[in-house]
């Protein structure tokens, strides 16, 4: 009721203006030149996912099959680093299907898409870390692509999420080369 | 200390042979050469001849023997650039195999997982003569892949000018 009685209220205003037909003719031109931008948005997240997802695949192998001196340290910071992107690619993929897109999945899309190096065991304890620092490196160039496309386009909840990928990235990469020292 | 990250760096991470920027290493050369104060004067030395090999593209036993040289000397205060020009050059060396003989020649990619380029010699070796195909090698050595995978643009006359 209360409800109603505002948008009856409301519609003289707007016509008197002499922006009703105007208005909702720019929103929907608005409405259509996003649904284009989302596009290049939802491929940018979506790139994110495969390489996020891939670098969860890699981070899970250095868990497994690392060895040497500095096993127990390695074993439970890769784990703590799995964990954390396993809730991340939920986040980018609910991203993507908020804006009304579909999330890419199944192994072989996702490795394809993030074309990173795949690393094989056994390997010298430091290269796990050399491999995952590479590997972070590529997530932040397409985050970071990603960041700057949806500030392009005012997507500031993409923007948001590129952001907190960003600073795990930027902060795991510092630890890894910290233990290569 | 390590060597910072430059952009050329990061298409380093993702060389494949199509997609790989034919200068990905030498701009991790730069970046070491840059490293004042953690690299020794013998080191920028050696660090210039790996550049203009890598430039010139044509001496990869050279290349290599230089690169396992550096690796000895640098990798535990450059770690990440020196694991970064091993995966360039693992993605861009093969070991040449002519079998007694003459007979056709057969390459095998190189895994930098030794110090010691004979040792990487013997190593690739073995897994090229254990698929079965050959049965001996005349002469083993290491070659850069050609780059007949990348596509290069042709210049024209009119473009030239």
């Amino acid at each position: 009721m209360v409800r109603f009685g505002k948008a009856v209220e409301n519609a003289p205003l707007a016509l008197s203006a002499g922006g009703g037909i105007y208005s909702a003719m720019k929103t929907a031109t608005a409405t259509a030149a996003k649904s284009k931008t989302d596009t290049r948005m939802v491929d940018a997240l979506n790139q994110v996912l495969a390489d996020s997802y891939a670098l969860m695949a890699l981070t899970h192998l250095a868990h497994w099959n690392v060895e040497g001196p500095d096993f127990f340290e390695l074993h439970k910071a890769f784990q703590e680093q799995y964990e954390e992107l396993f809730e991340a690619v939920d986040e980018i993929a609910e991203r993507v299907r908020a804006l009304d897109a579909y999330a890419i999945g199944g192994l072989n899309k996702l490795a394809g898409t993030a074309g990173m190096d795949e690393f094989t065991s056994p390997m010298p304890q430091k290269d796990y870390s050399a491999a995952l620092i590479v590997a972070h490196e590529k997530v932040i160039d397409d985050a970071t692509r990603a960041r700057g496309l949806a500030g392009e386009i005012n997507d500031l909840e993409s923007q948001d999420l590129m952001i907190k990928r960003l600073e795990f990235h930027q902060k795991t990469v510092w630890m890894l080369k910290s233990s290569l020292k | 200390m390590s060597v910072n990250r430059t952009p050329a760096v990061n298409r380093l991470e993702s060389c494949t042979i199509a997609a790989c920027h034919e200068s990905c290493a030498l701009e991790v050369v730069d970046a070491l050469l840059q490293a004042t104060g953690s690299v020794r004067g013998e080191e920028v030395d050696a660090l210039l001849d790996l550049r203009w090999l890598l430039h010139r593209r044509d001496d990869a036993e050279a290349t290599l023997a230089l690169f396992c040289k550096l690796r000895l000397a640098m990798e535990e205060r450059h770690y990440l650039s020196l694991y970064r020009l091993r995966r360039w050059l693992e993605n861009h060396l093969l070991l040449s195999i002519r079998p007694p003989g003459g007979t056709r020649e057969h390459t095998v990619p190189v895994k930098l997982d030794r110090y010691c380029p004979e040792a990487v010699r013997a190593r690739c070796l073995y897994c090229g003569l254990s698929r079965g195909e050959l049965t001996g090698a005349g002469r083993a050595f290491f070659i850069f892949r050609p780059r007949s995978t990348r596509a290069v643009p042709v210049q024209t006359a009119a473009s030239a000018a």
